[in-house]
């Protein structure tokens, strides 16, 4: 029995016994206070008119006087004169009187009162026995009255009871609810912290279970950055910070091949030049600390356009790349304020040329550098502090905002499709289809990468996630199976979007529950508190939340262990080369570990090569997906 | 009752009244003497008890000289019985007054406390011998306490006294017990008596039982409050 029920129980309990005993009591104590009255006065009527009858004439007018005397103006039932030897010599008798009490109530009380008796002397010889009975109907009234008011009372006093009773409940369920909830949410691996409730006991239960969380969030932040520091020595070039090349390349080929927005954006190549003779100027260390704060600088640019990156290609090229962005003349304007500060530098100014390019998801990654390396070199060529900008080769479809919009609400009108790509665990079940949208743009389906810089820059997230969902339900209800889809970061900070979506979700409570909706990490980590808010909304309707693209800033998972995660997808960078390198293999073991110690699924993305999947699992991960990876069933196979 | 003669005068304190009662109430616990057959189920054990607590060796003598009477009258006719009891009280107790006695004005005794006191005044006899002729099975409606007004000698000084009437039959004339006067008369031969009122313990039993019922509302009744210390030192009356 809950705690709660309990109270209500004993309140409950306390109060009929406390009413119920004072109600029995007060009743009991009246029926015996009058009881006694009434005995006593017929007793001493009865002594009174006896005496009175001894000093008078003994004929019968009299004594049929002094009796109906006594009766008439007096309270009697029965006055009656017997002489000793019984026979009746006056009697006067009136009704009970008793009206207005139910009969019940009458049986229950059944006052027992014996008549009073006395002698009645006629000079030494008895002469008659009086019997006396007084008139005690009003007694079973003012009882039955008395009784009333008194169950009227308790009754008030116990509705007034109830509501105190109720309001004490209250104070104590709200906090206990909390507290369970915490526990609850500590049972499940995501060690939350919560407020302290003011009842003294459950503020200490809490207490206890937020040392415990935050001794839990600092082991998993040391442990995240360990990983990290690991991470960083394997991919970051040691001098600067930036990427190392390979890594920088398989994140572009990553990019350019995924179907989300990440596969459009700009490219930067910026060249230190002279960089020979800036080293036999500066020296190598006053060098290499100007290299590392370039690299800072153009960081600081890739952060403010979400997830970009920026990697060293070779001694003194420099990449910039910005997935999902395409206004070029903004970005080189941007760039072009950013390295002001070193090409302006006073003492010994450095010569930075560069290029820019825009790629989109039809261009080879090959073609985008080659095409950057000559506008670079032109650059180079023209002046130091050159931008230039690749000329664009393939068509847009469409020009301007007016008609980007038209096109993009057709769409949407029109249908989102999604694209299917299985996501298996280690027995090759399905765990769900991971389901980019596409849209149907200018005679065919074009992927995200295509309408996404212009679905962010009209700000229609939103309302193509919501499309999205509702195709991603209307597959659930129709084919059963899990559907994974991606909301932009635009839509879960966006409280009107929330709230349609539990009202979808509400909808289709069973659908729900086989819906995965994930968000690029590099994009919720800069919205924590949306997210945390989303997470809080939508996690009751039994939908699953992940994060999608982990692997550039392994610590913030350390962050994310008390928002009730359910899954994170690492980055196809971080499973490339892991037959080959055990230090890959241990990050990627790590991660899973951290992933399972705060009860999240660990998923890798991307997985090209069918012989990397078994050493996936071996390494601790819950599910794999990408090129390399086939579902089982036919027809499930990854594309359309 | 009225104002009784005051003639005699030892004292008796408050105080050793309180002690004598608490006592009769405390000494339950006591020695148990051997038991004898007695009428109306008497409660000799407790009798003796309360005695001793109260008057010690002194009053457990007369107490036994008591139930001496009692078990001596227990086959006797009922003229036997009457003078006996009369004579036993009118002998053994010296009229006082209450005043001189209890140091109260007016003070109902048991027949316990008259007895061992061997002083009482009108109605200490009249209640004495009431309560031993019950005791010895005699009716209680053969029995009443009658109030009446005394003539004293050939003066026309009249006092309030109280006498103790056996009514052999309902309606007839009944013998008088008096302690003015030694010996048992029917009443048309006490011309020095005015009867004024009578009483009897009638209507003070609850149906059946020999119980009176246990409310000390009713001791503030003198009649009632006597019968009740009477059943607390082992009468029981009622039977």
């Amino acid at each position: 029995m809950s705690l709660v029920k309990q109270l209500w129980l004993i309140i409950l309990g306390l109060l009929v016994l406390a009413f119920g005993g004072s109600l029995f009591i007060g009743v009991t104590s009246s029926h015996d206070y009058i009881e006694r009255e009434i005995r006593l006065k017929n007793a001493d009527n009865a002594n009174a008119l006896a005496l009175t009858m001894t000093q008078m004439p003994k004929d019968d007018v009299t004594l049929e006087l002094l009796v109906s005397a006594q009766f008439d103006t007096g309270h009697y039932r029965l006055i009656e004169l017997r002489t000793p030897s019984g026979e009746l010599i006056e009697r006067r008798q009136a009704e009970a009187g008793i009206d207005g009490v139910p009969g019940w109530f009458v049986d229950v009380i059944d006052f027992d009162v014996p008549p009073g008796q006395a002698g009645i002397q006629d000079g030494w010889r008895q002469f008659a026995t009086l019997t006396l009975e007084g008139q005690h109907g009003f007694a079973y009234r003012s009882l039955w009255h008395g009784t009333l008011a008194l169950a009227g009372w308790f009754l008030l006093a116990g509705l007034i009871s109830l509501a105190l009773a109720w309001w004490l409940v209250r104070g104590i369920r709200r906090p206990l609810q909390a507290v369970i909830s915490q526990a609850q949410d500590i049972a499940q691996r995501r060690f939350t912290t919560a407020d302290e409730p003011r009842t003294r006991e459950l503020r200490e239960v809490v207490q206890a279970m937020n040392r415990l969380s935050t001794v839990v969030g600092e082991q998993l932040g040391k442990e995240g950055q360990r990983l990290d520091a690991l991470r960083r020595r394997l991919q970051h070039d040691g001098v600067t910070g930036a990427l190392g090349r390979t890594t920088f390349l398989e994140r572009l080929g990553v990019h350019l091949q995924s179907q989300d927005y990440r596969a459009g954006g700009i490219l930067a190549l910026i060249r230190v030049a002279h960089l020979a003779e800036l080293n036999e100027r500066l020296g190598y260390a006053e060098t290499d600390r100007r290299l590392a704060g370039l690299v800072r600088t153009l960081e600081r640019l890739a952060e403010d356009h979400a997830d970009g990156l920026v990697g060293r290609l070779n001694g003194s090229d420099f990449a910039l790349l910005l997935p999902g962005v395409d206004d070029i003349d903004d970005i080189r304007h941007d760039l072009h304020r950013h390295l002001a500060v070193w090409t302006q530098d006073a003492s010994i100014p450095l010569s930075l040329p560069g290029a820019l390019a825009l790629y989109g998801p039809e261009d080879r990654q090959s073609d985008v550098l080659s095409a950057l390396d000559g506008a670079l070199a032109d650059a180079e060529a023209q002046g130091q502090q050159r931008l230039n900008i690749v000329a664009e080769k393939h068509d847009r479809l469409f020009t301007g905002h007016a008609a980007w919009r038209d096109a993009l609400q057709a769409a949407m009108q029109e249908g989102v499709q999604l694209a299917r790509f299985p996501v298996l665990d280690d027995r090759g079940r399905l765990l769900h289809m991971e389901s980019p949208s596409r849209l149907y743009l200018d005679g065919q389906w074009r992927n995200a990468g295509i309408f996404m810089p212009w679905i962010t820059r009209l700000g229609l997230e939103a309302e193509l996630d919501l499309s999205v969902v509702e195709a991603s339900l209307k597959h659930i209800v129709e084919h059963g199976d899990p559907v994974g889809i991606n909301l932009s970061a635009a839509s879960i900070r966006d409280a009107r979007f929330v709230l349609e979506l539990q009202a979808r979700l509400q909808a289709h409570p069973e659908a729900a529950t086989e819906l995965w909706l994930e968000v690029p990490e590099a994009l919720a980590v800069r919205e924590l508190t949306s997210l945390r808010s989303f997470c809080r909304e939508l996690r009751p309707l039994g939908c699953r939340i992940g994060l999608e693209h982990v692997g550039a800033n392994v610590t913030r998972i350390a962050d994310l262990h008390d928002l009730g995660l359910d899954y994170l997808k690492f980055e196809e960078g971080l499973t490339t080369d892991i037959e080959n390198s055990h230090e890959q293999r241990g990050i990627l073991r790590g991660m899973a570990t951290l992933c399972h110690s705060v009860g999240m699924l660990a998923i890798a993305e991307g997985v090209a090569d069918p012989a990397q999947v078994p050493t996936l699992f071996e390494l601790g991960l819950d599910g794999v997906t990408g090129p390399g990876v086939r579902s089982a069933t036919p027809g499930d196979a990854s594309g359309q | 009752m009225a104002d009784p003669p005051r003639l005699l005068s030892p004292a008796l304190t408050r105080r050793r009244l309180l002690v004598t009662l608490g006592g009769l109430l405390i000494g339950n616990t006591l020695l148990g003497w051997p038991r004898t057959r007695l009428s109306a189920g008497l409660d000799h054990d407790q009798l003796r008890r309360s005695m001793r607590e109260a008057y010690g060796e002194h009053g457990l003598a007369i107490l036994e000289e008591w139930l001496h009477l009692l078990d001596r009258l227990d086959d006797s006719d009922t003229d036997t019985r009457l003078r006996a009891v009369n004579d036993f009280f009118n002998r053994r107790v010296r009229w006082l007054d209450d005043i001189d006695i209890w140091n109260q004005k007016d003070y109902w005794a048991t027949p316990l406390e008259t007895l061992a006191r061997g002083e009482g005044d009108c109605e200490d006899y009249t209640i004495g011998k009431y309560a031993t002729l019950r005791q010895l099975g005699v009716a209680e409606r053969r029995l009443r306490l009658i109030y009446v007004r005394a003539h004293l000698g050939r003066s026309q000084t009249t006092q309030a006294h109280m006498v103790l009437g056996y009514y052999a039959t309902p309606g007839g004339e009944p013998l008088i017990l008096d302690n003015m006067q030694p010996s048992i008369v029917p009443a048309g031969q006490r011309t020095d008596l005015d009867p004024l009122f009578s009483f009897n313990g009638n209507g003070l039993w609850t149906r059946g039982s020999s119980q009176s019922r246990a409310d000390p509302v009713d001791r503030l009744s003198r009649w009632r409050n006597v019968i009740d210390r009477m059943r607390q030192q082992g009468f029981t009356l009622g039977r």
